[in-house]
């Protein structure tokens, strides 16, 4: 039994998902995450598809743990879960591995999502005007005003840009919703 | 009698309830929808766990009081869910006629 960890970050849930998914095909598969890292064991590759959630609420709150064991029945194992986003596996014996079968749930998680993004954006918002009123005023604190400004706008930029991502294909899927359930 | 006028029911919905005409716990649900239908519908985990809770608020369907080793929990369809059931009927043999009789004739 070997593993291997890789500290990584991701801003986007599909893209991690995708990447996770990468090192099952591998054989690496997720079994422990914590911010920023992830540990994979090795194993025979594609044995596991992975899929990640945003959970309604804490894990700790009994509906939460009622679903995650609901899950359970349907040969699903959650690996991790770190701040509400669950990291779900299924073997790929089982067959294909969609949590959502229909637009109304895949919309319902998708809004979750984008409530997520932006409570994190409008976070970052007031730092905003304290961050451009230090860049004014900096002087000669320039060299270190600066760098920490650049710090807060890219963070506050990919926070703003997965907003409009996830708002963007909400709109898609409310589109289809008009014609198809 | 619900005066309350329903809209369509959702396939996954008018699916469940059929399902649950018998007790039956969540991954019974999904096995017996693909059964039913043939494989076309694969009902997810997560649409299925949102839709039990919906029926069961909306007193469609109800747990049944199983025996305490037993950590699956089943589902029943009840009164008000075989009667929402009854109407979808209705109104889905109102579609066939209509689409079967309109869509026949040959239009250009």
């Amino acid at each position: 039994m070997s593993f291997k960890t890789v500290h990584r970050l991701f801003w986007d849930f599909e893209n991690e998902q995708r990447w996770i998914n990468e090192h099952a095909a591998r054989g690496e598969h997720l079994v422990r995450h914590t911010w920023g890292t992830y540990v994979f064991e090795q194993g025979k590759p594609g044995e596991w598809t992975y899929r990640m959630e945003l959970l309604g609420a804490s894990p700790r709150k009994p509906e939460t743990r009622s679903y995650l064991e609901f899950l359970a029945e349907s040969g699903i194992e959650t690996v991790a879960v770190s701040e509400q986003w669950a990291y779900h596996r299924k073997r790929a014996a089982d067959g294909p591995f969609e949590l959502y079968s229909d637009l109304d749930s895949r919309l319902a998680h998708y809004k979750r999502v984008l409530a997520l993004y932006v409570s994190l954006t409008a976070a970052l918002l007031p730092l905003s005007v304290v961050t451009i009123d230090n860049l004014l005023d900096a002087g000669r604190a320039l060299w270190f005003v600066l760098p920490l400004s650049a710090v807060y706008f890219i963070i506050a930029g990919l926070f703003a840009a997965q907003t409009l991502r996830v708002g963007k294909r909400i709109r898609t899927l409310e589109a289809q919703r008009e014609v198809f359930e | 009698m619900s005066t309350e006028t329903h809209g369509p029911l959702t396939e996954t919905v008018f699916y469940v309830l059929l399902a649950l005409h018998e007790p039956l716990h969540g991954y019974g649900v999904m096995q017996y929808v693909g059964e039913l239908s043939g494989g076309r519908v694969t009902l997810g985990p997560g649409t299925l766990y949102g839709a039990l809770t919906s029926l069961a608020e909306k007193g469609w369907i109800e747990p049944v009081a199983g025996d305490t080793g037993d950590r699956k929990k089943e589902y029943v369809i009840t009164h008000a869910g075989r009667e929402a059931v009854r109407l979808e009927l209705e109104r889905l043999e109102e579609l066939l006629r209509n689409g079967r009789r309109v869509a026949k004739e040959e239009r250009r």
